[in-house]
């Protein structure tokens, strides 16, 4: 038991080490891309959060990434150049200006009805918090009012795929602030420190791993606390957990809005490694891959939901852009949910503690090296 | 004399005119343990969900001790010291039989307060893993026990729990002989330490556990007192066991 909980970590460990030494061998153009999918990763760890450990389908995670994106995206729109178009020093959208009408004040606080909402988006750090308070004000709310009335299951999906199709809605609908169906596009580079993250340089792809690699072990050590435990009681059986005096509620609500706080920050790195931010994040398509890559690395597993994610997205792009496959390829990804879903519930992670397990039993004193027992998850990066 | 440990003053639910459970009132003393007897449809299950607060009552009044807990939240009754065990047996199903007693020894409900590591009851479960007879499943996943063995395991997580007063819902249900046999033996066990209702069909278990005997029928009680004393009362013959007594 003791060992086998070491071997898991040591696999985490390698992921890690693996996931750092990247950059010695892929071109920039890669990295920029390996980048995006190890965000991708992290918004495997949310779903495996609130899906597997919570048991809480969420269908509109998308929601919670869109909010963290682009409440980033409109920081990184007032540093743009394109925001200080005319002369002025004072940053205005491109896209506002565009469609002011005439003889409006070309300023950020009136050049239309809402555009005051941007103006404490001239620091970027308002941007990084709001990106993570939104994200978990939503859940929490949204937590509070559906777990309170013991909204469980399939229900639970439903309410958060309209909410999802909802705010995409009205996202496009307020055009004026938000640019409606184009999203945030020409954005500026993060700043940390006097440093530009320039999204195809190596320091750029570190800020990215090394959040992934936070995210993955805060996660890990997260569902072994003692609520995390509770959490997968309750997941088991809610009513038993709430005999047992537990506030059913206040778990769910708290994990709910953890995952969504990873997702909003997930937004936030794509935003800056890909430069912009779109409804298409609120797609409903979107809110359902994540939910496919978490089902095949292993939604009972947060590194596996994170490998499952990053690996779906390799294959993805090395297929899709090979002659023949480009059409077939959703057809592909569906078979493999499909086949996964059918005959290997627990997805990549189950069939890696499956080997583990035979491993262990089969030479009982020695303990497994970690390289040997990584060899079924570490393909992805390779 | 013994104090009350919980006390039911004309409990009453309605169902859209259907009255199931209509002005029961009784005291179960500290330590006690009551047998709940009544046909299907008496309303034994139906008094459990009140008491618990998984049925908001319409009428009246329950107190653990001191306290009233008429129509709490399920988790607050749990915390004010009330335990149940239910008819279909639940547990875990996806942790280890250790997991499953170290979430019920968990004692502070909150989410911030469980933010830390490892579960302290290490000695107390192993001694409830003894009584329940567990010991070498502690390692497995619930969902691979045996009903009986799930059976026990819930039992277990109420003792883990450790309320001042445990509602067992028919804790024998779909259990062999044997089974059953030790299932008294944990319920026995039990006795003195903590005030016991408990809701059962099966005459041969109640016969080796029961002290007190409350009869219930058509949500009412109609009787109440040792097992001699119920047998042979003509009231509880005519509304439920027959002409033959109990068999």
């Amino acid at each position: 038991m003791m060992s086998k909980r070491r071997i898991d970590w040591a696999i985490y460990a390698a992921f890690i080490v693996l996931i750092m030494l990247v950059p010695l061998i892929m071109d920039s153009f890669w990295l920029n891309r390996l980048a995006k999918y190890l965000v991708f990763g992290m918004l495997g760890i949310a779903v495996a959060l609130s899906w597997g450990y919570a048991g809480i389908l969420n269908l509109g995670q998308g929601l919670f990434f869109g909010a963290g994106a682009y409440m980033l995206a409109m920081s990184l729109k007032l540093a743009s150049s394109t925001s200080l178009q005319q002369g002025s020093d004072k940053p205005v959208p491109d896209f506002m200006l565009w469609n002011a009408e005439p003889g409006a004040k070309t300023e950020l606080c009136c050049i239309n009805k809402a555009s005051f909402l941007w103006l404490p988006f001239q620091s970027q750090w308002f941007g990084v918090a709001m990106g993570l308070i939104l994200p978990v004000a939503i859940a929490f709310v949204l937590g509070s009012i559906v777990f309170r009335k013991r909204i469980a299951g399939v229900f639970v999906s439903i309410i958060t795929l309209a909410l999802v199709l909802l705010v995409r809605l009205v996202m496009i609908d307020a055009q004026p602030v938000t640019n409606g169906f184009n999203g945030l596009t020409d954005l500026g580079w993060f700043k940390l420190g006097g440093f530009e993250f320039d999204p195809y340089v190596v320091p750029t792809y570190y800020l990215i791993a090394v959040s992934l690699s936070v995210v993955l072990i805060a996660a890990r050590l997260l569902v072994e606390t003692r609520a995390g435990v509770i959490l997968q009681a309750i997941r088991d059986d809610q009513n038993r957990a709430r005999y047992l005096g537990f506030d059913v509620p206040a778990y769910q609500t708290f994990f709910f809005a953890v995952s969504a706080l990873i997702a909003g920050f997930a937004g936030m790195l794509y935003v800056i490694v890909s430069e912009f931010a779109s409804p298409t994040f609120m797609d409903l398509s979107f809110s359902i891959t994540m939910v496919v890559w978490a089902a095949v690395g292993g939604r009972a597993s947060i590194l596996g939901a994170c490998i499952g994610a990053i690996l779906i997205n390799m294959i993805s792009a090395t297929v899709s852009e090979t002659e023949g496959f480009a059409e077939a390829w959703k057809a592909i990804i569906g078979l493999i949910f499909v086949l996964v879903v059918l005959y290997m519930p627990r997805g990549i992670a189950g069939l890696a503690h499956d080997l583990i397990d035979r491993f262990i039993t089969r030479r009982p004193s020695t303990p497994a090296p970690a390289v040997r027992v990584n060899d079924p998850s570490s393909q992805p990066a390779e | 004399m013994a104090q009350a440990a919980l006390t039911i003053d004309g409990l009453s639910v309605d169902f859209e005119g259907f009255k199931a459970v209509n002005g029961v009132s009784m005291i179960v003393e500290d330590g006690e343990l009551r047998v709940l007897l009544g046909a299907n449809g008496a309303g034994k299950t139906t008094l459990m969900d009140l008491i618990s607060g998984k049925t908001k009552s319409t009428g009246g009044r329950v107190f653990v001790h001191d306290t009233e807990i008429t129509n709490w939240e399920e988790h607050k009754i749990a915390r004010a010291g009330i335990g149940r065990k239910f008819q279909i047996p639940s547990v875990f199903k996806e942790l280890t039989v250790r997991r499953n007693l170290e979430v019920a020894s968990c004692k502070n409900p909150g989410v911030f307060a469980n933010l830390g590591f490892g579960f302290s009851a290490k000695a107390k479960i192993d001694e409830v893993l003894e009584l329940i007879g567990l010991t070498e499943e502690a390692g497995q996943v619930a969902a691979y026990l045996s009903h009986g063995q799930t059976q026990w395991l819930e039992l277990g997580l109420l003792i883990t729990q450790d309320p001042k007063i445990i509602l067992l819902d028919e804790p024998t249900a779909g259990m062999t002989q044997a089974e059953t046999h030790k299932t008294s033996l944990i319920v026995n066990n039990l006795k003195g330490r903590h005030t016991i209702i408990v809701v059962e069909h099966d005459m041969a278990f109640v016969r080796e556990i029961a002290e007190r005997i409350t009869v219930l029928h058509l949500g009412q009680v109609l009787a109440e007192g040792s097992v001699a004393e119920i047998e042979n009362d003509p009231k509880v013959r005519a509304a439920y066991l027959g002409s033959k007594g109990i068999t």
